[in-house]
């Protein structure tokens, strides 16, 4: 039998779109397996070798590990290192170490054998967690393991810096030391079991634009080194060993993307204006500094929402006045003159920090969160406000407050800005003195408040996803009812309606800085156009799109369009009544609908 | 030798951190201090032990110390719990 001429299946896999494009090619596959570690005799005299060799690896990775989290700190942010601290703590498990050195010497087995077998056992334990995130702690364990064997052998890292030709890179997690050091040139993809679209991968290939797929649930043990990938990070699909049709057909998909990119990417310096005029603020989503470039690129004006809670989440003290500050600045001044829409701590719901310790909450997203849990910690609130109002002296800095569902909140929270000011000035501190102050409207609540809020704050910011969520009392991640969860929803059109009314009819700007625009791509954004929302923010990679979508359409006939989806019953009939303004009205933006991915 | 009870009040269960501040307590005391869950026992002494119980939010751990000085760190451990690891918060 001619073995050559059995071809192997084609397979897809579905993951999460973690990064936009697509990319063929041969994959290259990480930290798939342990390395395996042989039962290795030595005789009695080697014993005293044996452990300054395995004291000299726990050294050597040691050492590996603060430089690695060193370099890490440089090029990513210091958010980004924790992972390692918690690997160098655990080389000094002092009953980890006697357990190994009292199995060289009284098995009479080499450092690498006792380690492994050391290791094993603890990992056995752990495949018996019933807890899914404490569980996956194996996985640093393994990485732990792997660093020290590799140091024990004498061999380097297998990581992406040997890397010499082009290829998709599949792991089952890439972690930092993984990516480190690896050339752009190379990578056309990445590919990884585990992770959602915050991993590190995810973010290191958004912010070098290549595709990414991540969440691909065994994937890794089903690629061969060298097997032909196709890698769709814009629908979050890998398709392995893909046969000559399927490769014809994402040949063309590619060939229009890249067409669709070049005219995308040339809007990057042109404003988000409607064709009769209307100009919207279109600016970006952001958690961390580095997304920061990225945002830049893709052409946004400013930042709609920066997320500060993942500044004090993992870590074991909460930052300081100074540390905030600082953080905060950066952002500011390198955006300025455009404005940075600063949201304070949103601790609580799906986000919780390990040194923020809570009481269990039976419901925790409609429990102590957000604007809740700042005003119950002024201490908290207070110095991240002191260092928002100090970093709005570099820039443009507007404060947004999360999770507002009473009026009495918001003139509480106003109160304390006041406060906060007048302590900077008196300390002769130099601070932002015209800092717009608005809210989120996210709670059915605070739609219904709307009018009131309204004469209260400066802007609105509407957080779709939480307002799904709690107007449609859906669970995204409850997989029953998860299909309810829908931002074309005839009342969440509604709301958004209410919303914008009210802070017109108050002289005050209205925006949304949901996921809305992402998740139901051309249909929801035509709907936020039309519904005179004023600012729309977005994460990075979508904000050419939604850019090309405003200046593609009027204002005059999205506002029709608007009017008509209210007078709607259901979200079917909603997107019927798009579908058929974009085949009649508008062609050329049916290319965009392809992607909406609820459909 | 002296037992106790505890549960684990942190909405992430033992993580590595806290198994590292258990750990480090744990490790002041000349004391063999022994963490239980589920008939499963570890050295509280060993940062991989402790993470290996898989203490999620909700578990009910028994600490079994002997030693010298068993009095006192059964004390300081119980306390550890109690105060959520001595957290700035709350």
């Amino acid at each position: 039998m001619d073995l050559e001429k059995i071809e192997k299946p084609e397979m897809i896999f579905d993951g999460i779109a973690a990064a936009p494009g697509i990319a063929f090619g041969e994959a290259f596959v990480i930290n798939v397996e342990d390395l395996s570690v042989d039962d290795e005799r030595i005789g009695a005299g080697q014993v005293a070798d044996e452990v300054s060799r395995f004291e000299s690896a726990l050294v050597a990775t040691e050492k590996e590990l603060k430089d690695l989290a060193h370099v890490l700190e440089e090029e990513m942010g210091k958010e980004h290192t924790k992972i390692l601290d918690s690997h160098i703590l655990m080389l000094s498990d002092e009953v980890m170490r006697k357990e190994t050195v009292d199995m060289i010497s009284a098995e009479q087995v080499s450092a690498p054998c006792a380690f492994h077998r050391v290791i094993e056992k603890t990992l056995s334990v752990f495949d018996q967690i019933e807890d899914q995130y404490l569980k996956e702690r194996s996985e640093d364990v393994r990485d732990v393991r792997r660093r020290v064997i590799r140091n024990l052998l004498g061999q380097k890292i297998n990581g992406l810096i040997n890397l010499r030709k082009e290829a998709i890179v599949v792991g089952k997690n890439l972690t930092p030391s993984d990516t480190m050091g690896f050339k752009r040139k190379y990578v056309k993809a990445f590919v990884s079991d585990l992770g959602g679209s915050t991993s590190h991968a995810a973010i290191v290939a958004r912010s070098h634009g290549i595709p990414a797929v991540v969440g691909v649930d065994g994937f890794s043990a089903h690629a061969k080194p060298y097997d032909k990938l196709i890698v769709d990070g814009t629908a979050g699909q890998v398709v392995l060993n893909p046969s000559p049709d399927t490769v014809k057909l994402y040949k063309v998909a590619l060939s229009r993307l890249k067409l669709l990119e070049t005219e995308l990417l040339t809007l990057k310096n042109y404003p988000a204006v409607t064709l009769d005029g209307r100009k919207i603020e279109l600016s970006g989503n952001i958690e961390m500094v580095d997304e920061l470039d990225d945002v830049i690129s893709h052409g946004a004006k400013g930042i709609g929402l920066f997320r500060t809670e993942y500044f004090f989440m993992g870590r074991g003290t909460l930052p300081g006045e100074e540390e905030q500050y600082k953080f905060y600045c950066n952002v500011v001044s390198r955006i300025a003159p455009d404005p940075v829409i600063v949201r304070t701590l949103d601790i609580g719901g799906d986000k919780f920090a390990n040194w923020f310790d809570d009481r269990p909450e039976e419901n925790p997203f409609m429990g102590w969160r957000g604007i809740r849990f700042t005003l119950s910690r002024k201490d908290i609130f207070r110095t991240q406000l002191r260092a928002i109002y100090r970093a709005a002296a570099h820039g443009q800095v507007r404060i947004m407050f999360p999770m507002v569902s009473v009026v009495d909140e918001v003139r509480a929270a106003l109160a304390i800005c006041d406060e906060v000011k007048e302590d900077l000035h008196r300390e002769r501190y130099q601070y932002g003195k015209d800092v717009e102050v608005g809210i989120m409207i996210e709670t059915p609540s605070a739609v219904a408040l709307a009018d009131h809020l309204a004469k209260e704050v400066d802007f609105f910011s509407i957080g779709s996803n939480d307002l799904v969520q709690y107007t449609l009392a859906v669970d995204r991640g409850n997989s029953r009812i998860a299909y309810l969860y829908d931002e074309l929803h005839p009342s969440i059109i509604r709301m958004i309606n209410d919303t914008v009314q009210a802070a017109h009819k108050n002289n005050i700007w209205a925006g949304l800085c949901g996921e809305m625009t992402a998740s139901v791509g051309v249909h929801g954004t035509l709907l936020l156009i039309g519904a005179g929302l004023d600012e729309l923010s977005a994460p990075a990679f979508l904000i050419p799109e939604v850019k090309k979508i405003i200046r593609s359409v009027t204002y005059d006939e999205t506002k029709t369009l608007f009017k008509k989806a209210l007078k709607k019953a259901t979200s079917a009939e909603i997107r019927i009544l798009i579908d058929k303004f974009l085949r009649d009205k508008r062609p050329d933006l049916q290319e965009f609908a392809i992607k909406s991915r609820n459909q | 030798m002296v037992t106790g009870k505890i549960t684990v009040i942190n909405r992430t269960g033992i993580h590595l951190r806290l198994a590292n501040k258990i750990v480090n307590a744990a490790s002041q005391f000349e004391a063999a201090v022994m963490l239980e869950k589920d008939g499963l026992e570890v050295n509280a002494k060993s940062m991989l032990g402790v993470a290996m119980l898989g203490a999620e939010q909700g578990a009910e751990l028994t600490l079994n110390i002997e030693g010298s000085d068993e009095r006192e760190a059964l004390d300081t451990l119980i306390g550890l719990f109690e105060t959520n690891f001595g957290s700035e918060v709350i």
